[in-house]
């Protein structure tokens, strides 16, 4: 098995492989003892850091250590990363020095699956990237594909999407704080969240189909017209959903030792949020009052009326406040909705492939994580010349160098969990 | 030789057979309640397909453990990492030698049965440090040096919170509290404001129940000091820790709460045979009642975290427990008790 082809210089390859395989043979032979560890010749230390010179100052700072530090690997394998995140902890005892988040993952390449589909299979493809709001996953594609083609949607099929993309808000936001619960040790609230989430799902797979990837926008409309009894079911949960938030907030809100533990951990101030482009949820609670519904208004949202919500200060209980706050919100427009929801068709006509003439489109919105947006390029072919997404989770993960050092190693993952990054659409 | 010597010697080895052939369903049965409750609590079915009601599900659990491969890792110092679930879960089995079951069912009635007891549990300590630093595993050792933390300050605010009792009832001797407690009431009366809440919460930091359960603190150090363990070794401290739970409940009933006594004053004790099977339905009654709040709390709470256990420790529970010795003096000497 020796390597006999010219190693290709620009891939690092940090195992000598003829050497390894030279003690294999010599210890299998009886000529020597066996090697102790597989790390001994990899390259890596124990916690798997590149044994590598540092390229960039930024691994410089992070990959020296001083005195009385080591690195802490959390992750890609660690019961509580959300998802197969891995973050390299440096840490002084238990307090931590500077914190790495590795990405990558779960990277599918989505975006070149995008551009290598049609316009109407490419909605298809954006719903495992946040795979827990993949209502507006489609969301954005949709807007920007119609504006490309030039159609748009009939009214009713609008409130449907509002409908559908605020029922997967609630449960979203219900999910991350069962989750920052989770992740303090507190283990009930996470299974009032499912509840939640499971009564939504059921909705949600009534019109669709599907219970988790719904596959439910199309170019110019949706896929399916809602019935009476799906608006009675609705109208049924709806009556009694807040119970669930409100179980979770008595167990929660005013728990003592989660306000000693979340109260002034992991501060962003607005103008941080702002400089790292921050948005959603985690930018509103620190005092900054963007909402893409309110601030680029599409879809119906200028009809419904609602406030930006915002708190103040900008730690791990006020991103919980404003999740719960943004659950009742969402609720209150799922109810405005329903009053409103016009009669008429759902789905305007367009062909089985559709060729929008040379041009580009964006499209924004307001996804449980914040801003999510599409910028689609075409060149009159049938499938997207270009196809770009900005994740919301993947640009508010950057702020945990940020946040975390000072903290305790045991704050790493509330801190996380209350920026709420969903694996699936930071690594796409 | 000595025929009472003999005899002493034959009730020791029955004594302490069976409370080892004890640990175990015990900790079958802790074990039980708490995946019903919680399932209970967390509006889910729990188990339900082993036996009726699910009623075998920790059983199969434990039969599990044994059938699962036994692994060391390659730069684990292997002599510890061997005897640490053995020091861990015989402080465990130790200190059950002088829990009062019933009247006549103590199996060692030591003039010092309190000290002994905290004496011995307190070495399960060094077993989760030496397992925590024997892992070759950077959560192990931040496990163990946590527990070590932990355990060893609460050991104290949890000791002194018992020597308010001892005032009270004159006694070191179990079986001596619990006479005490039949001619003059629960202990837990005298101590209610101060002493018996101290000793709770520093019971629950002692034996890592949530919320102080830093040391396996799962969603930040994987498994603490067990994370490398598997098999019948990781068996071991799963069942120490319920054995544990179990254990500092039927403390906590004897010292606090009358023991075998019923809650009533008469009969609160009957003699012979029959005394001992009304202790023991007491005693168990009200030691599963405490298991059963300890997994209420589990539900209920988030974990505290390091920073603010110790803090609780040392800036709260240690003054408080010395105002509550000041105070318990006092009132010994005041009420002529």
């Amino acid at each position: 098995m020796t390597r006999t082809a010219e190693p290709d210089p620009r891939i690092r390859d940090p195992i000598d492989l003829e050497r390894v395989e030279e003690d294999r043979l010599r210890a299998v032979a009886g000529l020597a003892p066996a090697p102790r560890t597989g790390t001994e010749y990899a390259g890596f230390d124990l916690v798997g850091i590149p044994d590598r010179p540092p390229e960039t100052e930024r691994e410089r700072e992070m990959f020296t250590l001083e005195e009385g530090e080591m690195l802490v690997n959390m992750g890609p394998q660690h019961p509580s990363t959300h998802g197969v995140m891995r973050l390299v902890a440096k840490v002084r005892g238990e307090v931590i020095v500077d914190i790495d988040p590795v990405l990558g993952y779960l990277h599918r390449g989505i975006e070149k699956l995008c551009e290598n589909a049609t316009y109407t299979t490419v909605l298809t493809y954006v719903d495992p990237m946040d795979y827990l709001s993949t209502m507006h996953n489609e969301h954005a594609p949709a807007i920007a594909f119609e504006k490309l083609f030039g159609v748009k949607a009939p009214r009713r099929a609008e409130y449907i999407r509002a409908l559908v993309v605020e029922l997967n808000r609630v449960f979203s936001h219900g999910l991350m704080i069962g989750f920052l619960a989770l992740d303090m040790g507190g283990i009930t609230p996470i299974l009032y969240s499912f509840i939640n989430r499971d009564e939504i799902v059921d909705l949600l797979s009534a019109i669709s189909g599907q219970r988790m990837l719904f596959n439910f926008f199309r170019v110019g409309g949706v896929n399916w017209d809602v019935n009476d009894e799906f608006l009675s079911r609705l109208g049924t949960w709806h009556s009694r959903a807040l119970k669930t938030v409100t179980d979770n907030e008595r167990l929660i809100t005013e728990n003592e030792i989660f306000k000693a533990r979340t109260k002034g951990m992991g501060a962003l101030s607005g103008q941080q949020a702002i400089d790292h482009g921050v948005t959603g949820p985690n930018l509103r609670a620190s005092g900054v009052p963007f909402d893409v519904r309110k601030a680029h208004p599409y879809s119906i949202y200028p009809e419904l009326e609602f406030e930006v919500i915002t708190q103040q200060s900008g730690d791990v209980y006020a991103r919980y406040l404003q999740r719960i706050a943004e659950i009742k919100q969402s609720m209150h427009l799922i109810d405005q909705i329903m009053d409103r929801m016009p009669h008429g068709a759902v789905q305007t006509q367009v062909p089985g492939i559709i060729r929008p003439k040379p041009g580009r489109a964006y499209a924004a919105i307001e996804s449980p994580r914040g801003l999510y947006s599409v910028y689609a390029i075409s060149d009159g072919g049938p499938n997207p010349y270009r196809f770009r997404m900005r994740d919301p989770s993947f640009i508010s993960l950057q702020v945990m160098p940020l946040l975390m050092p000072g903290h305790l190693l045991a704050d790493t993952m509330a801190v996380m969990a209350s920026i709420d990054p969903v694996m699936g659409g930071v690594d796409k | 030789m000595d025929w009472a010597l003999i005899q002493g010697i034959g009730r020791f080895v029955l004594a302490t057979t069976l409370l080892l052939l004890l640990t175990i369903p015990t900790a079958f049965i802790v074990i039980q309640i708490e995946l019903k409750v919680i399932a209970g609590m967390q509006l889910r079915y729990g188990p339900n397909r082993v036996g009726p009601w699910g009623l075998f599900q920790s059983t199969i659990h434990g039969f599990k453990v044994l059938a699962k491969e036994d692994t060391i890792p390659d730069q684990a110092d292997r002599v510890s990492f061997t005897i640490a679930p053995w020091m861990v879960f015989m402080a465990a089995a130790m200190s059950l030698l002088v829990v009062p079951f019933a009247p006549g069912a103590i199996a060692a009635d030591f003039s010092i049965g309190v000290v002994y007891f905290f004496a011995v549990l307190g070495l399960s300590v060094v077993g989760l440090l030496v397992a925590g630093w024997a892992s070759y595993n950077k959560y192990s050792l931040l496990g163990g040096l946590r527990s070590a933390a932990q355990m060893v300050s609460y050991e104290i605010p949890l000791t002194l919170s018992v020597v308010g009792v001892v005032i009270l009832t004159g006694s070191l001797s179990f079986s001596a509290i619990i006479a005490h407690q039949l001619a003059h009431g629960w202990n837990l009366f005298w101590q209610l404001p101060l002493g018996f809440p101290i000793f709770y919460i520093a019971s629950l930091a002692e034996i890592n129940r949530t919320p102080f359960d830093m040391i396996e603190a799962d969603s930040e150090l994987v498994a603490g000091p067990f994370t490398e363990y598997s098999g019948m070794r990781f068996g071991f401290f799963f069942f120490a820790e319920y054995v544990a739970l179990f254990i500092m409940s039927s403390i906590m009933v004897a010292l606090f709460f009358g023991g075998w006594l019923a809650p009533w004053p008469f009969p609160g004790q009957l003699s012979g045979f029959a005394g001992t099977l009304y202790g023991i339905f007491w005693f168990f009654l009200k030691t599963y009642l405490f298991v059963f709040i300890a997994v209420w709390l589990r539900t209920t709470l988030p974990r505290v975290r390091v920073d603010q256990l110790m803090g609780t420790a040392w800036k709260v529970l240690l003054p408080l427990s010395l105002i509550n010795l000041f105070l318990t003096a006092i009132a010994v000497v005041v009420f002529n008790l």
